[in-house]
């Protein structure tokens, strides 16, 4: 008997070490948000997640928005893909359609009925009858000018397309220029374009059936008046990226851009003058009356078949998006991430913050415009695949450019990428 | 005339150079043999399963503008690489050769711009020819060239000089350092007869450097021009193939279909076109070499 005892307690005590050292449940995470303050952030945030959740280990793993489109489905493939992961509505598209992403019907069915998401941040996830990724934080497009530069031209701040490009030429003085708008075969110039279509009723560019619905006057008069006032704008705009309409407008030498944020540039490397800097909703076609704009829902994808994980992966997004802990997710850029929740949006964790309190009336402004936001590919409830490579192959932007820089009229140009979204889409 | 080890014990040689040839095999062999398998099926997005085609895609490819489109660019973007970095490197090569005080911390100095990193050249130059505080264009006003500030990718034409110039600017060195190494070959002593018997510096250039120089610019034509078509990150990151398709040469045009437009099969079958295409540029090269050391 005591024999039996002793095995007993010794067998107990294996059990109970075994459990005491049980091994956490891993999770990997990939991000883009590369820039070294943004990491250090988020690495604050997983280490209070992981200090509090033992049986948990997130880990980070940042990627660049570059080459995620093609290391993602090929670490996927390779059994070596991540549990969850950073993702914008095209790209969710992508990752779907490769049978690696799994739907959290469940979870943001919870995370709406506790914190409420802002509509237009959570649509564009919600397609073929499930949600496939949480929100995380929005971009919206804005436009962007100084106060004073206004005042002293006798501008008021723009609200429609004449109003905005008659400015754009009074401000286009001693080597300015009124206006910067880009001009390249990528991302920034698909969301700076379609930020006019949105304001002249073009923001669908399918039809119900799955068909291209890109070529209509709507769509052409956004190109018109894109091409006027990209005249307006640098010679060198047409091979812009984000950067360089940032640096134009902090060196003031453009008066006026449409970015989602130029708080982080203006604050390190302009005035840093908040009473200066002006922010508006992005003008609208004369014959519209009201604004809209471009929005970005950043989310996060579940890419883990494993339930210990998806359970964990679970726990994490919904810690995540407590308020005490998302506006300090947020600001891990201040001024430039959003919130897509409606308790974030009013976060002491997020309006603490020295850069958004120094900016409180931009940043509130931002969000307003955010709610007015749309995506192309993602505006008629139903998704079609091809919005993937509609987008990484930035038809709208291309199509531009037969305007800008071949020379074509809108409406040829227009009529072009019609038929290059038809072939996309058709194949 | 052949001799040692390779003719007297083929195994032996064999078994010294496995090592190298399985290597390659694994990292080059491997990944090709896999985009000619690609090449027949129609595979969308990385990841995901094809059926079989047949020749479909190369019929496609083929057929199609975009496919020569491209190869014309490459092929302008070779030649003008050739020319300016030629230019360039023999230029700077003959001053190397050159004995003047400090010429080694110069022959030193002269890779700097080949070892500066890809994106780092970009910044620089990006910011550079920037019209929102670049140096180049207020540079050209003041001396007068332009009138007001230009857009160096702004233009088709435009677009291509300016990324041939950049790249130009990075390679040049190394081509440079080539030509020094090929100058260095000749013989001082043929140069001397040659000022005893009165030729002038042009003679002597076009009489002795440059015949004497072949060898070097035949070897250095058919790397550069290997090196310079599969050239990528340069473009890229300037212009993405822009503007309008004016700098979308082959490896930008590989890169868009597979990864843009998630057409991994037809990025497949121009991969495996382009590389018969170097493949067949290099062969004839390689003899062309071959008949002009056996006619010397």
């Amino acid at each position: 008997m005591k024999t039996r005892l002793i095995a007993f307690a010794g067998f107990a005590s294996l059990l109970m070490a075994g459990t005491a050292y049980s091994e956490p449940v891993n999770i990997t995470f990939w991000h883009m948000e590369q820039p070294p303050h943004r990491v250090q952030r988020m690495q604050e945030l997983l280490d209070e997640f992981n200090k509090a959740h033992p049986d948990i280990m997130v880990k980070q793993e940042p990627q660049s928005w570059g080459e995620v489109y093609a290391k993602a489905p090929a670490a996927f493939a390779a059994g070596t893909g991540p549990d969850l992961l950073f993702g914008i509505p095209d790209f969710t598209t992508v990752i779907k359609g490769i049978d690696a992403v799994v739907p959290v019907d469940d979870l943001a069915k919870e995370m709406e009925s506790k914190h409420g998401f802002v509509p237009a941040t959570i649509a564009p996830y919600q397609y073929d009858g499930h949600t496939w990724a949480i929100p995380a934080y929005n971009m919206a497009i804005s436009m962007w000018y100084r106060n004073s530069e206004f005042k002293a031209a006798g501008i008021e701040v723009p609200k429609t397309w004449s109003e905005w490009k008659a400015a754009a030429e009074k401000l286009s003085v001693d080597g300015k220029y009124g206006v910067g708008l880009p001009a390249n075969k990528q991302l920034y110039t698909d969301q700076t374009v379609y930020a006019l279509m949105v304001n002249s009723g073009a923001q669908d560019i399918y039809n119900e059936d799955g068909s291209i619905s890109f070529d209509k006057p709507e769509t052409v008069s956004a190109f018109e008046t894109y091409g006027a006032l990209q005249k307006l704008s640098p010679p060198d705009s047409t091979s812009w990226t984000w950067g360089e309409a940032e640096a134009c407008f902090a060196s003031a030498t453009c008066g006026t851009i449409l970015q989602f944020s130029v708080i982080n540039t203006y604050e390190t490397q302009a005035e840093a003058d908040p009473a200066d800097l002006g922010v508006a909703p992005v003008p609208h076609a004369d014959d519209m009356t009201e604004s809209g704009t471009i929005s970005y829902s950043n989310a996060i994808m579940l890419t883990t078949k494993d339930e210990a994980k998806q359970a964990a992966a679970k726990t994490f997004l919904a810690w995540l998006l407590e308020p005490a802990n998302y506006g300090r997710f947020l600001t891990m850029e201040p001024g430039l991430f959003l919130p897509v929740t409606n308790d974030g949006a009013e976060a002491e964790s997020f309006w603490s913050d020295p850069v958004v309190t120094k900016y409180k009336s931009q940043v509130e402004t931002m969000i307003a415009n955010s709610k007015n936001g749309k995506l192309f590919g993602f505006t008629t409830g139903k998704v079609f695949p091809s919005i993937g490579a509609i987008s990484g192959q930035n038809v709208i932007a291309e199509s531009l450019q037969k305007m800008v820089v071949d020379g074509d009229s809108a409406a040829d140009a227009v009529k072009y990428g019609q038929q290059k979204m038809s072939e996309i889409a058709g194949k | 005339m052949r001799t040692g080890i390779a003719m007297s014990n083929p195994r032996l040689a064999f078994l010294f150079v496995a090592p190298a040839l399985a290597f390659l095999a694994a990292v080059l062999g491997w990944p090709l043999v896999q985009a000619i398998i690609l090449s027949f099926q129609n595979v969308g997005v990385i990841g995901t399963a094809g059926s079989w085609v047949g020749f479909d895609n190369h019929v496609s490819v083929l057929g199609g503008l975009g496919f020569w489109n491209a190869f014309g660019r490459s092929a302008i973007w070779v030649v003008g690489n050739a020319a300016v970095q030629t230019a360039l490197a023999l230029g700077v090569a003959l001053i190397l050769n050159q004995k003047f005080p400090g010429v080694r911390i110069a022959r030193t100095w002269i890779i700097l711009t080949w070892i500066v990193p890809t994106v780092v050249v970009v910044i620089i130059w990006r910011w550079l020819l920037s019209t929102s505080g670049g140096m180049v264009n207020p540079l050209l006003i003041q001396a007068g060239v332009i009138d007001r500030p230009v857009g160096f990718f702004a233009t088709r034409e435009g677009s291509m000089a300016s990324l041939i110039m950049i790249n130009s600017w990075r390679w040049f060195p190394f081509t440079a350092l080539m030509m020094l190494a090929g100058l260095t070959r000749i013989p001082s002593d043929l140069y001397e007869a040659a000022r005893i018997d009165g030729a002038s510096a042009i003679k002597r250039f076009t009489r002795i450097t440059w015949p004497l120089l072949q060898p070097t610019l035949l070897v250095l034509g058919i790397v550069g021009t290997l090196l310079s078509f599969n050239v990528f990150d340069v473009i890229w990151l300037l212009t993405a193939g822009g503007p309008s398709q004016a700098t979308q040469t082959l490896p930008v045009l590989i890169y868009e279909t597979a990864f843009k437009g998630y057409r991994l099969s037809e990025a497949a079958t121009v991969s495996v076109l382009t590389s018969l295409l170097l493949m067949g540029f290099a062969l004839l090269a390689t003899r062309a070499m071959t008949a002009s050391e056996d006619a010397r």
